[in-house]
């Protein structure tokens, strides 16, 4: 629709926006102030340049083994290691915007972390104040009674939470879902910006951006204010790892070696007298803080899968008991279920007394006669999402879905309207990605980390996912998706710009009213 | 440090080392053989071969035929074959990526690379058409590792366990070569050249001892305090490393690797290898093995699950 004008140079000769909303390009054609520098770059480079550095980038992830693991059908040893594909044109954030998603993003994780203490350790005020309803709570897959009574240290239930977010046709940041579990993929964050300064140095050159490496120092500061109180001032720290063959072990490698500390396996420790050891060459050693990247169900046979040979017999009582802490705490889950998920803005005005900053995407309640009825009525225009699941799998998008799955759809909510939930189609920002020789747009969206302890903090920027196939919305990686350096700039929006290129609209983005959905249960009470 | 990590770490050095030390046996023996004239002896260099790497038995039930080019498939590429220089690869850079946090990011691309490179090839093909520079290759490349390994890494115990697993190895690897050789009772000078030439110890043969003596070399190869490869040059470096190891001076696997070293060291080169020589070496290659089997009983014990009791418990640890 909208063609870029010859002021941005080569690289966006023939750009089109096509009506979605463009990180780097205006509803006019015009190029964002905050991609000129970029811009201005790229153009001193040819395509055979880019197609250099590309292969550069690949070879040398390649070598150092920084991939993901995707499983085969049946046979491990037919287990594919993938490079997660990188795009070289980072994705921009202005000091301003980024200022306003950080104090969003501190926010709803406080609240988070208030709602998951009240619920295990707090007598669920919440529930008794008529805020959420507790059938809710209990019949969430993620709801853990194995959880209940085991403390925290200062509350910090999540203490890294990946905050899925994305941008309307208008540019409004919304959360679209939040990840409380294990999220994974702050490795990318590093390597990406590590590869990008390696193989397109000159992007640097004019601009300042705020640096990620710190991230390793930042999880093991957090992970160490949450060690028990006996442990005192400096607790040993693990990383939990279910093992190489787990599709995210590069991950749990770059965050044990960055922090310097032991990366084990279940079966590298042992619970005696409620506490935990990891067995080393010179005896057992005594481990205060668990940072694990093993599902809940898997963590101790005792308590949940008896089959799991990936956990630790006795680690619950040890955690119960107090002399462990595992990291993040078990049974989040039931704040990452997308029914649950729709009450967070009322979490937040319950537990702190503040309007949500970032909103949530409009969502309907299947449970809800009425919201059912209007969602039944519009199947074709929704999309559906089971409400336990992660990484895109069983959602059903209306408009590119076909008669029989929108009938299995329809099916499936009139059999277990609580699994699932309808949000509108919310197309996604798009990014101009690197196509052969030419730039393209494609649908984004961000993942940033966010570290509970002492403070809640945020790592700047974050994960960008990128739908790589044209017109897709998936973004996840294990379907098609890739991602991109993501930087937040050291100033404002248009302050690099000597004409004051319209910073209207990214304005414009920070005061959006918060909006709810007309139909929704808990938007107004 | 984890008794699992330790353990990973001792068997990336004994299979990388074993990588290295078949692709030597199978380069000379191949090279030997095209001089040699075809048939009986033949068969028997390839048996040689399986003997000293300590896989004629495996071999025998795969049901191959006994031949250089099937050997050397076997021994190469072989995916059922654990001991094949594929395999081998493929196991140390396995074990090494679950210790990757502790390994230097140019160590482990040094590895990794080397692991890919085997991969893309087809070694078949490289076996029949150009088997020198394949062996070749892969010297360089697991000594490139090593190379990696002796400039950069710190002299921590996670550098030790990796180094023991690669001394064990290449001192048994070298005391099977010595037995099979000494075993034929061999008067034939290629074939002991051969042998040396496998232990890059030919020059240095060349340049100390005059003339062509089995009891010279036997010497060198197994007595030799400067040959790198020599066995007791092998063991001396594992001496020290597991001193710097264990904590305890009375460690079962200390003792026997000294007591043994000792012997060799202070052994009266011409009463050893007299008629004796044969099953002096059979002892010394079982020893060898006992301090393996000491080493791991002593520090990978995860995988013993002793009662917790009988553990040396260290609650809060030394600190790191």
């Amino acid at each position: 629709m909208h063609t870029v004008g010859g002021m941005s140079g080569k690289w966006f000769e023939g750009y089109t926006t096509d009506g979605f909303f463009d990180e780097a390009v205006d509803g006019g054609g015009g190029l964002r102030p905050h991609y000129e520098s970029i811009a201005s770059t790229l153009d001193a480079l040819d395509p055979a340049d880019l197609t250099r550095a590309e292969r550069r980038r690949n070879a040398a992830f390649r070598t150092q083994g920084i991939t993901f693991t995707v499983y085969a059908e049946d046979d491990e040893s037919t287990d594919i290691e993938r490079t997660f594909p990188m795009d070289l044109v980072p994705r921009v954030i202005p000091a301003d915007e980024w200022a306003f998603l950080e104090r969003g993003l501190i926010q709803r994780v406080t609240a988070l972390n208030r709602f998951l203490d009240d619920l295990y350790v707090g007598g669920m005020q919440i529930v008794k104040d008529g805020v959420v309803p507790r059938w809710l709570l209990i019949t969430s897959d993620g709801f853990t009674p194995e959880a209940f009574g085991v403390p925290v240290p200062l509350g910090a239930r999540c203490l890294v939470a990946g905050i899925d977010i994305i941008r309307d046709d208008q540019g409004a940041y919304r959360v679209l879902e939040d990840n409380l579990r294990c999220p994974s993929g702050i490795s990318y964050v590093v390597e990406n910006r590590s590869a990008l300064m390696r193989v397109l140095p000159q992007l640097f050159a004019t601009e300042q951006v705020q640096p990620v490496d710190q991230y390793g120092s930042m999880l093991l500061h957090a992970l160490q204010r949450v060690g028990p109180p006996a442990a005192g001032d400096s607790p040993t720290v693990v990383v939990l790892t279910p093992g190489i063959y787990n599709s995210a072990y590069f991950e749990h490698v770059f965050l044990a070696s960055q922090m310097g500390v032991e990366l084990v396996e279940g079966r590298d420790l042992v619970v005696e007298d409620h506490v935990v050891y990891m067995r080393t060459t010179q005896g057992l050693r005594r481990v205060d803080v668990i940072y694990r990247r093993i599902d809940d169900d898997y963590l101790d046979p005792v308590v949940f899968r008896p089959d799991s040979a990936l956990g630790v017999p006795g680690l619950m009582a040890a955690a119960r008991a107090g002399n462990v802490t595992i990291a993040n705490a078990v049974g989040n889950g039931v704040a990452d279920d997308k029914a649950v998920y729709a009450f967070v803005p009322e979490m937040i005005r319950y537990y702190l007394g503040e309007e949500p900053i970032i909103d949530n995407v409009e969502t309907f309640l299947l449970w809800d006669p009425d919201q059912r009825a209007t969602v039944l009525d519009r199947l074709d225009q929704l999309v559906v999402k089971p409400v336990a699941e992660a990484g895109g799998y069983g959602l059903v998008i209306g408009p590119h879905a076909t008669d029989a799955e929108l009938a299995a759809a329809r099916q499936q909510i009139l059999d277990d309207p609580r699994n699932y939930i309808a949000q509108e189609v919310i197309s996604l920002s798009r990014h101009p990605c690197l196509v052969e020789d030419h730039l393209e747009g494609r649908h984004v969206d961000l993942r940033p980390f966010v570290l509970s302890g002492e403070d809640v903090e945020v790592v700047p920027g974050g994960l960008t996912r990128v739908a790589l196939r044209k017109g897709s919305l998936v973004v996840n990686s294990s379907r098609g998706g890739g991602s991109k350096d993501t930087w937040v700039l050291a100033h404002a929006a248009g302050d690099a710009s000597a004409d004051g290129e319209d910073p209207g609209e990214a304005t414009e983005v920070l005061t959006a009213p918060v909006r709810t959905a007309g139909l929704h249960p808990v938007g107004r009470r | 440090m984890l008794a699992r990590t330790a353990e990973y770490l001792f068997w990336t050095g004994r299979y990388l080392e074993r990588a290295e030390d078949t692709a030597r046996l199978l380069d000379v023996t191949y090279h030997r053989l095209l001089e040699a004239t075809p048939g009986h002896e033949e068969v028997e260099a390839w048996l040689d071969v399986l003997r000293a790497v300590g896989l004629a038995d495996e071999f025998e039930v795969s049901g191959r035929t006994l031949d250089g080019w099937s050997v050397s498939e076997y021994l190469v590429l072989d995916p059922a074959n654990r001991g094949s220089i594929r395999q081998c690869v493929t196991q140390a850079r396995s074990n090494a990526r679950g210790v990757r946090e502790l390994l230097a990011v140019e160590l482990w691309e040094a590895l990794n690379s080397l692991h890919l490179d085997l991969q893309s090839r087809d070694l078949a093909l490289d076996v029949q058409l150009q088997p020198h520079e394949l062996y070749g290759l892969i010297r360089q490349g697991v000594q490139s590792v090593i190379g990696v390994v002796d400039g950069t890494w710190v002299r921590d115990d996670a550098w030790r366990f990796f180094m023991l697993g690669l001394l064990l190895e290449r001192a048994e690897m070298g005391v099977r070569s010595l037995r099979i050789r000494q075993s034929r009772h061999d008067e034939d000078v290629h074939e002991w050249f051969a042998t040396l030439r496998a232990a890059s110890a030919l020059g240095a043969y060349r340049r100390r001892y005059a003339t062509f003596e089995p009891e010279a070399l036997i010497e060198l190869l197994l007595l030799s305090s400067t040959l790198p490869r020599s066995v007791l040059f092998s063991l001396r470096g594992a001496e020290t490393i597991l001193t710097d190891l264990v904590a305890d001076e009375r460690s079962l696997s200390l003792r026997l690797l000294g007591r043994l070293r000792a012997e060799l060291e202070f052994a009266d080169p011409i009463e050893l290898v007299g008629p004796g020589l044969e099953s002096t070496l059979e002892v010394v290659e079982a020893r060898i093995r006992e301090v393996a089997a000491a080493v791991a009983a002593e520090s990978f014990l995860y995988r013993v699950d002793l009662g917790l009791h009988s553990l040396h418990l260290v609650p809060g640890g030394d600190p790191r």
